[in-house]
């Protein structure tokens, strides 16, 4: 896994943007599809030019955001070519007032009506009932509500009213200047501060034409990892709990606090707050410090192995594992899934392989041995990715870490930048649109925004006392989605 | 299974509370209000073997009903407001209301102004103040074990 001194230019370069005329929107999109571009994401903005929609295509060299200038207020939807524009041109009706022709019926995301007609699927059965969940949950957890539709025991269908916690953080972010931005970033969520802060921070340097150093792309992989690592022990803690499993549930949530202090110690903050600059870096590591972390993390590496076998042999656990909360591969790219709950699903992709502002180096996607989209395979999903995350924080820490900087690509500076960073939930999008020294435009579609979609099409089918634990095996965050 | 709670049981040995803690209980129901998800990350962590709080009688309840105080997290959300609200008048009386984290306690402000009904002292009255941003587990652990001996009439 060489980190390669040597960056390419194009690969560094900001996403290319190309202006489309409504009429042309879909089919442009559409080749976009079909030369290989990977949809990942729509966002209306109304700026100097009106109202606006956009979309970002991912492909191996250079990303392309298509756009349209929409002064009618509607364009044609794109929710038929992909499943998972439905969330994006959802928000984008209820922020920005857009329709999408097509899009039928445009249920609401932001807005909450009172009626449930309004907003949840119809079913009409003798047998059908609804259980209503939440918003407030019986656990110490973020505040949603699940509108289940249910036959006896079984979940015909579930809709999902989020945004609960919408706190408009992309509206309050916009007009400050660039560097205000990260703050906001970072309050979206906390466990994914990291990830949503690097993200922002990618962005906007893309737009800006700069490009991190050697020592600053290690320190934010670093950073990237310390993150993913408290996540992942926390799920399978979390997955245990979702069996009854207190043994497994207690192990790594003890697992879970030490790599929170070793957080602390490393950068004084147990969630890994405040630790990235725009345009700079802000961590500094000792070779005594670095080598103290080395072997903390080897220790941890070991000792959760170790509970990790138990797991594996503890057959009340693994009963509970197999062939529940079933997303299938073609479902899981259909929806646009990304992340541990894809890869789960046999979907090889992982953003930190194309990562040209990261050190990840060679980096491949993980698989589990089986991947058949259940809740067991989402569980050595993390198994297998923290082994990978402790190989990398070794190759990171293996000696003293200085902040690093930036450097200029001079290339021409552009009015939009880009980044995907892989969440420990899965790929998340930043989008920064500048409006001369301030931000003109903040968008963020986290991990967890793409796939609460899958947990929804997951729980199809299943049983509704098993729930939770499917929620628990992707483990999504709401602040997240909620902004 | 030998092996876990073998390794289990290395763990408890690291607690950092003291082992004598104030007699009685206390209920915990919490809602998040518009929280970024770190204060129920330090609230579950509570639980961990490291602190361990339910040894002092420290439970968090399923619902309102059953709890003796409100753990609110968050900038409240205009959206959060009705659910928090129901959950207070559903709470058995007397009842506490603890405010729990910086957001929460109003020490920060972040987010568009129409999404937010403002402190939670405006909406609830507003017992225990747990600052940090998030506080940490040892901070809430504190926090709540100072509250259950004040109330007891001990000294902390």
């Amino acid at each position: 896994m060489s980190s390669g001194e040597h960056l390419s230019v194009a690969a560094l370069a900001p996403a290319r943007l190309e202006f489309v005329s409504p009429s042309q929107w879909r089919a442009a999109c559409e080749r976009q599809a079909q030369a290989g571009g990977r949809f990942c994401g729509l966002w209306a903005s109304n700026g100097a030019q009106g109202l606006q929609v956009s979309a970002v295509f991912a492909t191996l060299g250079q990303d392309h955001v298509l756009c349209a200038v929409v002064p009618s207020g509607v364009i044609d939807t794109l929710v038929d070519l992909f499943a998972t524009a439905g969330q994006d041109e959802r928000e984008a009706h209820d922020r920005f007032g857009l329709r999408f022709d097509g899009h039928e019926p445009m249920r609401p995301l932001l807005a909450h009506p009172v009626e449930p007609e309004a907003w949840t699927v119809p079913v009409h059965s003798h047998d059908a009932y609804q259980v209503a969940v939440g918003p407030i949950h019986a656990g110490a957890i973020e505040s949603g509500h699940f509108r289940f539709t249910v036959v006896g025991e079984r979940i015909l269908h579930l809709d999902l009213r989020m945004f609960y916690k919408h706190r408009g953080l992309e509206v309050a972010a916009e007009g400050r200047p660039l560097t205000d931005g990260l703050a906001f970033a970072q309050r979206a969520c906390a466990a994914c501060a990291v990830t949503n802060t690097v993200a922002y921070a990618q962005a906007c340097e893309s737009m800006l034409g700069l490009a991190p150093d050697l020592d600053l792309r290690r320190a934010r992989t670093l950073l990237l990892e310390l993150e993913r690592l408290y996540n992942h022990l926390h799920d399978i803690s979390a997955i245990c709990a979702g069996v009854g499993f207190a043994p497994g549930s207690m192990a790594f949530a003890a697992f879970k606090e030490r790599a929170q202090r070793l957080n602390r110690r490393l950068t004084g903050h147990r969630f890994l707050f405040d630790t990235v600059a725009l345009a700079a870096g802000r961590l500094r590591i000792g070779e005594a410090d670095a080598r103290a972390a080395r072997e903390e993390l080897r220790a941890l590496c070991e000792e959760q192995r170790a509970v990790w076998r138990e797991l594996c042999f503890a057959g009340s656990v693994q009963d509970r594992l197999g062939e529940v909360g079933q997303l299938t591969r073609d479902d899981a790219i259909r929806l646009g899934t990304v992340g541990p709950p894809a890869r789960a699903a046999g979907v090889r992709h992982d953003t930190r392989s194309e990562s040209p502002r990261l050190a990840y180096g060679e980096f491949v996607a993980a698989a589990p041995e089986q991947p058949g989209g259940d809740v067991a395979a989402r569980l050595e999903m993390r198994e297998v990715e923290l082994l990978q995350s402790f190989a990398i924080l070794e190759q990171m820490l293996s000696g003293d870490l200085a902040p690093g900087a930036v450097k200029s690509l001079n290339t021409p500076a552009s009015e939009l930048g880009v980044a995907r960073v892989e969440s420990p939930r899965g790929e998340t999008v930043c989008i920064v649109q500048s409006d001369g020294d301030t931000i003109g435009r903040f968008h963020l579609r986290t991990g967890s925004y793409a796939n609460w979609p899958a947990v929804a099409r997951a729980s199809r089918e299943g049983l509704l006392p098993d729930f939770p634990l499917i929620n628990k095996s992707f483990e999504l965050c709401y602040a997240c989605m909620d902004r | 299974m030998f092996v876990l709670l073998r390794h289990l049981q290395g763990v408890r040995r690291e607690i950092a509370l003291p082992s004598a803690g104030p007699r009685g209980s206390l209920a915990l129901r919490h809602v998040d209000a518009g929280s970024c998800n770190g204060c129920e990350h330090e609230l579950t962590a509570t639980a961990n073997p490291y602190y361990d709080m339910q040894r002092f009688g420290l439970n968090i309840v399923a619902s309102p009903r059953h709890a003796d105080m409100l753990l609110v997290t968050g900038q409240i959300t205009t959206r959060m407001v009705a659910p928090l609200r129901r959950a207070y008048e559903a709470m058995p009386q007397p009842r506490l209301v603890a405010a729990l984290g910086d957001c929460a306690t109003g020490c920060t402000l972040l987010g568009d102004r129409a999404q937010l009904a403002g402190p939670l002292e405006e909406i609830l009255p507003v017992d225990l103040r747990i600052p940090g941003c998030p506080p940490s587990p040892q901070q809430i652990a504190d926090a709540l074990l100072g509250l259950m001996r004040e109330r007891a009439g001990l000294s902390n």
